[in-house]
């Protein structure tokens, strides 16, 4: 049997999902699920396993071809192993939030990792949707170094997937705040609700894995707002249901605009510019429709203060 | 048999139940027909940027045009919630109708067309549609 966390916990993602699903309907806890956007979420995370397992063997294959040139000799077991799954645990989470966030913030990437995002739920269910191109989009070596400096390939491969299953409980609206000091140093269900908004004020924010830290760090950091509730989904949502839709849009969309792209400025710009990104401007980035909305804000606080005297009168 | 086909065995199972449960369960978001007051409200919210100068509701509440300047934003439901797209105005006029349902296309692969509702009481093109519409 492999020591796989994803393979192993695969029972109690299938009992916990029918678990909200069922107490939902009894009105214990309060979480949407609408079929068919059920049933998308989960026939992505069923062929996504079935897909990555192609390239996994490659990736695999090429972490140990690194592996060979390592810089230390870590081990997995005995007490220098503790301290060797310490610092993997964060190591492995540091690589993680680098991997989101350029998954989110460059249009390549982006056109991987869009799909999860693409239900315009959050529940359970919204975290089996997963990509069917991770392999081809190459993140996985951003993963590499971790074998270099001389972790195990297992090792790491087993630290990713701890990574993916915490991730997965996370995606509930069930859950609304845990007490402070975990919320402070864990990715949460509130914290993640906000990476999954598609609100222009909460773009592009809370790329952690399983430490919120990173985002405190690097300051792509955004709390839950209570006053504003997340509507999730894409800043443009899907038409429909369509697994190949839900898989391929944003790959088709790139292939449009470089088949007119008129220098190689435009074919960076698409491929590696921010999703939304257009030569003239015309589309909306999350840099703009941010900027919007601060524009928005500022102009009703503007509007608020000038009618306040007013009313006063 | 294998490790593989049990797990691939497990999964199958478990993405019938989880689908039926689902079915079963009947919880999806309330998406009441849309009237003037919620379409304006959603599009609000899905074109934050465009005044709203007229506006066409769907026969059936499930979608709603607006005209905003030369554009026509267009909203109508997914499921339980809803898609957003705009196309221009001139273009929006000439939309095919057929079988009760005007049909936009909006040249986007991730949301290529909508199809909305028409009735004899509520026709596309939407009557006064140069000076105005009813909504």
């Amino acid at each position: 049997m492999k020591l796989d966390p994803v393979t192993l916990a695969i029972p109690f993602f299938i009992i916990s999902i029918l678990l909200e699903i069922l107490l939902s309907r009894l009105g214990v806890t309060k979480a949407n699920y609408e079929v068919r956007d059920t049933a998308t979420s989960l026939m992505m995370g069923f062929f996504s396993s079935i897909i990555g397992a192609i390239p996994a063997a490659a990736i695999f294959g090429v972490s140990v071809w690194v592996y060979k040139y390592r810089l230390l000799d870590i081990p997995m077991v005995g007490l220098l192993g503790v301290g060797a799954w310490a610092a993997l645990f964060l190591l492995e989470d540091l690589t993680y939030y680098w991997f989101h966030r350029l998954s989110h913030e460059r249009r390549f990437w982006w056109a991987a990792h869009v799909n999860h995002h693409t239900s315009q739920h959050y529940n359970l269910s919204t975290a089996l949707r997963q990509t069917w191109t991770g392999g081809v989009s190459g993140t996985w070596l951003l993963w590499l170094p971790l074998s270099f400096i001389g972790f195990p390939p297992a090792m790491v491969a087993i630290q990713k997937g701890i990574s993916l299953v915490y991730q997965y409980w996370i995606h509930t609206e069930v859950i609304r705040r845990l007490p402070g000091p975990i919320e402070a140093v864990f990715n949460t269900p509130s914290h993640h609700r906000v990476h999954h908004a598609r609100n222009p004020r909460y773009l592009d924010a809370n790329y952690a894995g399983i430490l919120i830290i990173w985002d405190r760090l690097f300051g792509t950091f955004i709390p839950e707002d209570d006053a504003e509730p997340c509507r999730y989904g894409t800043v443009k949502n899907l038409g429909d249901f369509n697994l190949l839709r839900v898989a391929f849009h944003e790959w088709i969309g790139i292939g449009q605009d470089l088949a007119r792209s008129r220098s190689p400025r435009e074919v960076l710009g698409y491929l590696f510019g921010p999703p939304g990104w257009s030569p003239d401007g015309s589309r909306d980035t999350s840099h703009t429709l941010k900027a919007k909305w601060q524009a928005r804000q500022a102009a009703q606080a503007q509007a608020s203060a000038e009618s306040a005297p007013m009313a006063a009168e | 048999m294998t490790w593989a086909q049990i797990i691939q065995i497990v999964s199958v199972a478990g993405v019938v139940a989880m689908i039926a449960a689902a079915w079963w369960a009947k919880i999806p978001r309330p998406t009441p027909e849309l009237d003037p007051a919620r379409a304006r409200d959603l599009l609000a919210v899905e074109f934050p940027d465009n005044p709203i100068n007229d506006l066409w509701i769907a026969s059936d509440g499930a979608g709603a045009v607006a005209r905003s300047g030369t554009e026509a934003l267009v909203v109508y439901r997914a499921g339980d919630g809803y898609v957003a797209r705009s196309l221009s105005w001139a273009d929006a006029l000439i939309a095919p109708v057929q079988s009760g349902h005007v049909r936009f296309r909006f040249g986007d692969f991730a949301a290529p067309r909508a199809s909305l509702a028409v009735s004899g009481i509520n026709p596309w093109p939407p009557q006064g549609h140069q000076a105005g519409l009813a909504a």
